[in-house]
């Protein structure tokens, strides 16, 4: 099946400055798909040149295998979500949302009930007849995603969609975007990297409008490759010879300040559980308290590694037999 | 019904709508009525002044309210004749001598202040909504030709339904404040001025809306509307003042592109001048409104 969003050497530039410079980009459908890069990498111009917002300088883009966006083929099939834009302020909620709708082309009755569902997953039902000028920036943001959902389009692009939201709001909305429905891909644009480690199948990491990596959270995170404990005192003697016993094919890493433990195993049939399981055996026998388990790495630690910004702070262990650091 | 047809009326109506929300309507309206009472009343106050200076040098009394000595003269065989030598075309002085005085006047009034109010309010309905980013919310809803082609219909609805109310405000002002007014002669020939004033305004209409297009700041956008809309009136002026070849030529040449040039013809009682004015104004307010598309299609947003 194609790609739901496929970007292909898609360059765009503003004056001397290229935003985008070669992008390559797939986003496979039916996923939630993560954005990251730091300011400027390109990621909201790439957003903006999916959607047509943006003419792109060259390179292709291709929505669901159609080719570029094409108002009269993907509107309401295709929506955005931008990052800095206001809505008309004099406008109410629901007219808004009404008039957004019709452009989509949704009947009357698909409509209502399409603004009655967004509304009621943002917590502005009470507020529909409000004016946009009388809500909060809170309010207001929610009122913005609730767009981008109007109609269940196909493909839904967000640019840091919890920008602005408080923690319960946020808390609410990740929990909608993994309830969506499965025929629906959604690609988030963020710099919150634990969130879309939290919510998203993939990622891609971009910097200076290039790919620097894309692949599936699993990957990225080494989730079925890893498990990182983290321990209490920190820096105490570990009894690697039981360890490495208990996991013979297994590598170990420890973090500098001793505080974290993490087992690294390639062979694909191991389980995770199966690891831990072991680990926390030997490590608990022997006093040591473990406060923390964690499956594969931060998706901000392989940000930075993958984008050489951030040293590493760990150091591999010795085999086992030589003395612990 | 075609998709880009539906979301260009889509967007019409929206225009409408949100017009009035934002009070935009409300203040377009106000100004427009407001400026017919205000103009005829001073014109209503001019025109007695001028009959009783008439009325005392003739040596008859004096009318308390105005319109009476006009009127009669207006239907004096040998005053007739007057305008008919002046104006060139027996046909045509008819034609205005069949118009009342009030709406001759309204007429004027409706075509000079016209412009200006379409581009104090139409030249930034665009760039603000690319200012603000709110045009984002659309783009990838519909077309951008259909959202710009929606926004000048919206705008050119307005305009006439401010036209028809001020002519309104000027018929109920002519009504209370003159002698012998004609009701429904009045009502007819001010319903035409307006129809014609619109029509001139929405080559206006057109300009303002192109502008709007090409530039992001709505101030900036008013601005260089104003700018380039009175150069269209320095070109009209010129055309009618050069008499040198080959600047006449040149000039009457375009003169023809800009809505001054069709003016006088518009004005004309005769269904084949006003006629082919009309084609030209809206072909002309069609072409500023395109000419702007053609950046606004490319422009980033």
């Amino acid at each position: 099946m194609s790609a739901a969003l496929e970007l292909k050497g898609v360059v765009k530039t503003y004056g001397s400055r290229r935003a985008l410079d070669g992008l390559d980009l797939a986003v496979p459908r039916g996923t939630i798909f993560g954005l990251v890069g730091s300011n400027g990498a390109g990621k909201t111009t790439a957003l903006a040149v999916t959607v047509g917002l943006l003419r792109r300088d060259a390179g292709s883009v291709s929505l669901f295998g159609e080719g570029p966006f094409d108002p009269l083929r993907h509107a309401g099939r295709v929506t955005l979500l931008p990052q800095d834009s206001r809505l008309p302020l004099h406008a109410r909620a629901e007219d808004l949302l009404w008039f957004y709708g019709r452009l989509q082309g949704l009947g009357e009755g698909a409509l209502r009930e399409s603004i009655d569902e967004v509304l009621e997953w943002v917590h502005l039902n009470d507020r529909r007849r409000s004016p946009v000028r009388t809500l909060s920036h809170g309010m207001m943001r929610r009122l913005t995603i609730a767009q981008a959902f109007l109609g269940r389009p196909e493909l839904v692009l967000l640019d840091e969609p919890m920008s602005g939201l408080d923690p319960r709001e946020a808390s609410r909305i990740r929990a909608i975007l993994k309830r969506r429905h499965d025929a629906q891909t959604v690609v988030i644009s963020s710099h919150n990297l634990h969130e879309l480690e939290t919510l998203c199948d993939g990622a891609a990491f971009i910097e200076a409008g290039r790919l620097v990596r894309q692949d599936s959270m699993d990957t990225l995170t080494r989730r079925s490759r890893r498990v990182t404990f983290f321990l209490e005192p920190a820096g105490q003697p570990l009894p690697m010879e039981e360890l490495t016993k208990a996991l013979p094919d297994a590598t170990w890493e420890q973090a500098l300040d001793g505080a974290e433990l993490t087992v690294k195993f390639f062979d694909e049939t191991a389980r995770a559980a199966e690891v831990n399981a072991r680990v926390l055996e030997v490590l608990l026998r022997h006093g040591i308290g473990v406060l923390e388990i964690r499956r594969g790495s931060a998706l901000e630690s392989e940000y930075f590694s993958a984008t050489d910004s951030h040293a590493s702070s760990v150091t591999p262990l010795p085999p086992a037999g030589s003395a612990t650091p | 019904m075609n998709p880009t047809l539906r979301n260009t009326w889509t967007v019409t109506l929206h225009e409408l709508t949100d017009s009035i929300r934002s009070r935009r309507a409300i203040v377009l309206l106000i100004l427009y009525a407001l400026n017919a009472v205000v103009a005829t009343l001073i014109f209503v106050k001019v025109l007695h002044e001028m009959e009783n200076q008439f009325e005392k040098a003739v040596g008859v009394a004096q009318a308390e309210k105005a319109g009476g000595t006009t009127t009669a003269m207006w239907k004096n065989r040998n005053f007739r004749e007057l305008i008919s030598h002046l104006v060139g075309n027996k046909e045509t002085a008819e034609k205005l001598l069949e118009t009342p005085p009030l709406a001759l006047f309204f007429g004027w009034l409706s075509f000079f202040y016209t412009p200006l109010l379409v581009m104090l309010m139409s030249a930034s309905r665009i760039s603000e909504e690319v200012w603000s980013g709110s045009v984002r919310f659309m783009m990838f809803r519909t077309s951008r030709l259909s959202w710009c082609v929606g926004k000048y219909a919206g705008q050119a609805l307005q305009l006439l339904v401010a036209l028809l109310l001020s002519g309104l405000a000027a018929w109920i002002t002519g009504w209370c404040r003159m002698a012998f007014f004609d009701p429904g002669a009045n009502a007819a020939a001010i319903a035409v001025f307006s129809l014609k004033a619109w029509i001139y305004g929405i080559a206006f209409l057109g300009l303002a809306m192109g502008v709007s297009q090409t530039i992001a700041s709505p101030n900036v956008a008013t601005a260089v509307g104003f700018v380039v809309m009175i150069l269209f009136s320095v070109v009209s002026m010129l055309a009618e003042w050069v008499s040198r070849q080959p600047w006449q030529e040149i000039l009457n040449a375009l003169d023809l592109l800009v809505p001054g040039g069709h003016k006088m013809d518009l004005w004309l009682p005769d269904a084949m001048h006003a006629g082919v004015a009309t084609v030209f104004l809206l072909a002309l307010g069609a072409a500023y409104m395109l000419a702007g598309y053609v950046r606004f299609s490319r422009r980033n947003l």
